[in-house]
């Protein structure tokens, strides 16, 4: 089939699917899916400026899709991630501006390439760890008939950070009752979407990946809702880069509404599916997708040639 | 949850994924035929009420098929509630 914005020919099964795969990775895991769906469009052949507008259009789409789905089941805490927004676009801003830095440089390419391999596979392996400590801390508990046996109960093995950064203390704390959070400080939660938008705007991801991990480690937001609330922030980040990305000509709606067939049906279901695991196992899960996204990094750098989505 | 309970609440979410479904692809068709012409005419002239109908067209697909089919489902009476 032709898609006379882009001017490709492609096969809108293939793109279904790739909505599809992706859109459940969004709704369970709370990603924009982009480090996977942009290589399969770049690979099939979309130009790389298409990739990356486009895929933001159907993000935009399936984030929305899960969003909802997630808040009917509790899982959205909307005013954390207002808060996190506005650190997130500022931090975009300063991430794009630390990559013109680096083109004046002339090493954008290495230095790109080999810091999202190391944040990737430090990522997967603290996730992965941490998720099988509280996995067996959660069945001692219910062995001894200490903890909650419902499936929904989130043990998290790694509380020093969360406790140390609840302990600080600067004006003004707030509290966030849909995460559980008593008091806060505002400027660790802006701190975090700074820091996901700086390392999003310079790696060019939605930065899902990044800001699943902080919330659940650094401010102690329970997996289900930083799942949700993480999804509810790429609506707003994934619609603002699809609108200026259309405006420079780099969205071909068309294809978009292809792939967000099948995502917004795999948003669903991955939403859904929350419900029947609990937080270790979902962040056990999770820990697999920077390792596969680090892997394909290293495939690209050993090739040649640096991913630009 | 019971598994009487479960199998409810499963039935009716698949019921709801395939009506959701049916529009989709319904959806995409009918951009495809009635509105691929205009939005490429868009894309080349007009970036600005392109990247606008963009997010509409996008945002359309995502809220307001879900928003009908949970009305045609309770309109048609489909929703098992026992």
């Amino acid at each position: 089939m032709e898609f006379p914005i882009s001017g490709v020919t492609i096969n809108p099964f293939f793109l279904i699917g790739i909505g599809f795969v992706v859109g459940l990775l969004g709704g369970f895991f709370g990603v924009g899916g982009g480090f996977l769906a942009g290589p399969l469009m770049f690979w099939s052949g979309v130009p790389m400026n298409f990739v990356v507008g486009t895929d933001l259009a159907h993000m935009t789409g399936k984030s929305i899709v899960a969003a909802k789905r997630h808040r009917t089941l509790g899982h959205v805490d909307a005013r954390l991630g207002f808060v996190m927004i506005l650190g997130t676009l500022i931090g975009v801003e300063i991430g794009a501006r630390i990559i013109e830095a680096l083109k004046v440089a002339g090493n954008i390419d290495h230095v790109i390439g080999i810091t999202y391999v190391v944040i990737l596979l430090a990522i997967s392996g603290f996730t992965a760890w941490e998720s099988i400590h509280a996995l067996r801390l959660s069945k001692q508990q219910a062995a001894s008939g200490e903890g909650d046996p419902m499936p929904h109960k989130d043990v998290v093995s790694f509380g020093g950070v969360t406790q140390f950064v609840r302990r600080v203390r600067i004006w003004p704390m707030v509290s966030f009752p849909g995460s559980g959070i008593e008091e806060i400080s505002l400027w660790i939660v802006v701190g975090v979407g700074l820091l996901t938008g700086i390392l999003a705007g310079a790696l060019g991801v939605g930065g899902g990946f990044l800001r699943m991990p902080l919330l659940i480690y650094v401010i102690g937001v329970p997996t289900h809702v930083a799942v949700g609330t993480d999804l509810f922030e790429i609506m707003f980040s994934a619609g603002y880069g699809t609108l200026t990305h259309a405006v420079k000509g780099n969205v071909d709606i068309l294809m978009a509404l292809v792939m967000h067939t099948g995502a917004a049906l795999g948003a669903q279901i991955g939403a859904m599916s929350t419900r029947y695991f609990a937080g270790p196992r979902i962040r056990l899960l999770f820990s697999l997708l920077p390792l596969i996204g680090a892997i394909l990094v290293l495939v690209r750098l050993l090739g040649g040639n640096m991913p630009s989505f | 949850m019971e598994p009487k309970l479960q199998r409810i609440v499963i039935r009716n979410f698949l019921l709801e994924l395939v009506i959701y479904a049916i529009l989709l692809v319904l959806y995409f068709l009918l951009a495809l035929r009635f509105l691929g012409a205009p939005l490429n005419q868009l894309f080349h002239l007009n970036p600005l009420v392109y990247a606008g109908a963009s997010l509409v067209l996008i945002v359309v697909q995502g809220v307001a098929l879900e928003w009908i089919t949970s009305f045609l489902i309770r309109r048609l009476g489909l929703e098992k509630l026992e």
